[in-house]
């Protein structure tokens, strides 16, 4: 765990010194600490500090989402882009993005500055929640529960498309942006936000390392130890909702970090206890994803690949190593 | 035995299901436990065992009637109260792989533990005590998925006793297992009722460990549920009425079922001790019984270790090796 801290400090720093522009590690301490030149010191402060931040914040808020909904799912596979509650957070964003802009007459990027945006995000991640977990109480198997989720984000990509069909041109790149991920761009007062929405989340879901624990065994085996789970499952929807939320307004759909973290902290960990699991798989997210950072500014020269390419490419291997895993779905915790 | 109050009761109990409609399994059943008493419920597929004890511990809710359990309402017993009363082994499968065996039986420490689930001196005492009496202290590092289904559903158990409930509730703990493992579990059962006092109910379709070893017998049939020990129900014949059919028949001797022959020969039997035995039982599934008044006549000789079936009748004198010969040998001259 220590090691994977120190790990997370490191790429921190490794992150700092990428970014569209080439600059030197002894510049960009001197910017950090404000005895460079003033140009370097707001492409530092401005801009790759942020960044840098929102990475760490995201990555863990991401898989500690992932984490509270495949055990309270049961599902191996179960995420917040899978089961298409970063697309509801979405189209509480486009919602904001695409139809209050305009009334508001406001410049572009400027709304998602407000916790408007991620009310509107929380409440379409929690709506599409409360639809799954409906779906999931009643059919027990996995990959209903899936293709459900998945015909739920189809569905409201189309309600998106044709809001983007009577959208404006400054509207819609906004909004193609923001689906390509993207953990530049962020404010200070946008972070701020941020923390505190993913402190929130995170505070709420080590609450319930306990009953989590239980709820692996099974839901009779849960009730019948003293789990309330009516509560319990309102609880972590809630968590869930507020952690993949706000990520997603601020830094769009980010592709399996969710379904994928919480399998390689099993993995490094070897074990399924959530007191270890939990502070695990928030550290590894954030390490994953300030890697995926790092990785996007390679090409360098100006050029940045959007993360999301980055994180589907470190994401679709840890899935499909489930799906095609020898002890198969159901026993993948 | 002396006789340990009445831990669990059912007055007038209704159960079944409301969902648009109410789905009324049984009714009117009023049945009873005590502590110190290994109660095994059995009933053919389908006669609602499950409803019953899922209803018992408090899974879903009565239709009409009351479970008492220690003395009190289920109805008037906390959320946090219940765990501490009785404790459930149910169907559900295990999916996890990556937990220690220890840490499954520490789950039953729950509701005693923190928010954070940290065991007290006391509580680990329970735990390691849970795996010691069910026999599985040398497994408590293993992962729970690289045992044995038997030392699974001990797992399970032990998680249940580590829950510390006077009463404890088991589906099918012996469904899946092999022979031995089967036998395993009701002896562990049995000596969990007489060694530390509990309450064990367990369903069950394995009749034979069933009436050898359970104390009281409930017995579910669509009729309701009698109950009473395992010979009551034999003597009123209860158990016979309720798994007999054209092809089984219950013997109250030893109280087992076998099959029903069809056409039966009789053949005459000469021998003694365990070849005679075991002849006999051959021929029986063949359809034949024994009459010393038939017309032919089969005679064991036993020469030292080896032994040999010889058949005489009206064409003469025929010598078996094995009683698979000695029985396809007779099937062969019927026809």
């Amino acid at each position: 765990m220590a090691g994977l801290f120190l790990l997370m400090l490191i790429l921190f720093m490794a992150d700092m010194l990428t970014g569209s522009t080439q600059m030197a590690a002894p510049d960009v301490l001197k910017a950090l600490f404000g005895s460079g030149p003033a140009g370097d010191e707001i492409i530092v402060m401005q801009f790759r500090l942020p960044k840098a931040l929102t990475a760490i914040l995201a990555g863990a808020a991401m898989s500690v989402s992932g984490l509270l909904m495949q055990t309270l799912f049961r599902n191996p596979l179960a995420g917040p882009d899978v089961m298409g509650v970063s697309s509801g957070a979405g189209l509480g964003v486009a919602l904001t993005l695409l139809t209050l802009t305009p009334l508001f007459t406001l410049a572009e990027g400027s709304i998602l500055s407000g916790w408007g945006v991620i009310l509107a995000a929380w409440a379409g991640a929690g709506a599409v929640m409360i639809i799954i977990m409906a779906v999931s109480v009643r059919m027990r198997d996995i990959m209903t529960v899936l293709i459900v989720g998945m015909l739920l984000a189809s569905a409201i990509s189309a309600v998106v498309s044709l809001m983007q069909y009577f959208s404006n041109e400054v509207m819609l790149r906004t909004y193609v942006i923001w689906t390509m991920g993207n953990l530049g761009n962020i404010s200070y007062p946008q972070i701020r936000a941020l923390a505190l929405a993913t402190a929130a989340g995170l505070a709420i879901a080590f609450t319930m390392v306990k009953p989590l624990n239980a709820i692996l065994m099974g839901e009779t085996f849960s009730r019948t130890v003293g789990v309330r789970m009516q509560r319990t499952r309102i609880v972590l929807l809630a968590s869930a909702s507020i952690l993949a939320g706000s990520v997603t307004a601020f830094c769009g759909p980010l592709a399996f970090i969710g379904v994928a973290v919480p399998h390689i902290a099993r993995l490094l960990f070897g074990t399924s206890d959530h007191r270890i699991l939990m502070p695990a798989t928030a550290l590894a997210g954030a390490v994953i994803l300030l890697l995926s950072d790092i990785i996007s500014a390679l090409p360098g020269g100006g050029h940045i690949i959007p993360v999301n390419t980055v994180t589907s490419l470190i994401g679709i291997p840890v899935v499909l190593w489930i799906i095609l895993g020898k002890t198969g779905l159901g026993r993948r915790f | 035995m002396s006789k340990g109050g009445i831990i669990a009761e059912t007055r007038g109990l209704e159960i079944g299901y409301r969902r648009k409609r109410v789905f009324t399994v049984m009714k009117n059943l009023s049945l009873q436990a005590r502590r110190g008493e290994l109660v095994a419920l059995i009933g053919r597929n389908g006669t609602g065992k499950s409803t019953l004890l899922r209803t018992l511990v408090g899974l879903q809710p009565a239709l009409a009637g009351e479970v008492m359990l220690d003395g009190r309402s289920l109805h008037d017993t906390g959320s946090s109260q219940l765990p501490r009363i009785v404790s459930f082994v149910s169907t559900e499968p295990v999916a996890v792989r990556n937990i220690r065996v220890r840490d499954v039986v520490s789950l039953g420490r729950f509701p005693y533990t923190n928010w954070i689930g940290a065991q007290t001196a006391a509580d680990s005492m329970a735990v390691t005590a849970a795996l010691e009496a069910t026999g599985i202290s040398g497994l408590e590092e293993r992962s729970i998925d690289s045992i044995s289904d038997g030392e699974k559903q001990r797992t399970l158990i032990a998680r249940s006793l580590a829950q510390d409930t006077g009463l404890l509730v088991m589906d099918e703990p012996t469904a899946f297992l092999d022979l031995p493992s089967r036998y395993g579990i009701v002896s562990l059962l049995r000596r969990l009722t007489r060694e530390k006092g509990k309450c064990v109910i367990y369903s069950t379709h394995d009749l034979d460990t069933a009436i050898n070893e359970a104390d009281r017998i409930w017995l579910m049939t669509g009729d309701g549920v009698s109950e009473g020990a395992p010979e009551d129900l034999m003597l009123t014949g209860s158990l016979a009425r309720a798994f007999e059919s054209p092809l089984l028949s219950f013997s109250v001797n030893d109280g087992t079922f076998s099959f029903v022959r069809g056409r039966q020969n009789t053949i005459a039997l000469e021998g003694r001790g365990k070849a005679a035995k075991l002849t006999t039982r051959a021929l029986a599934r063949c359809g034949y019984t024994i009459d010393p008044d038939a017309p032919s006549l089969i005679s064991i000789c036993e020469k030292g270790p080896v032994t040999e079936w010889k058949v005489t009748d009206g064409t003469g004198e025929r010598y078996y090796g094995s009683l698979y010969d000695l029985v396809t040998g007779l099937q062969d001259i019927d026809q």
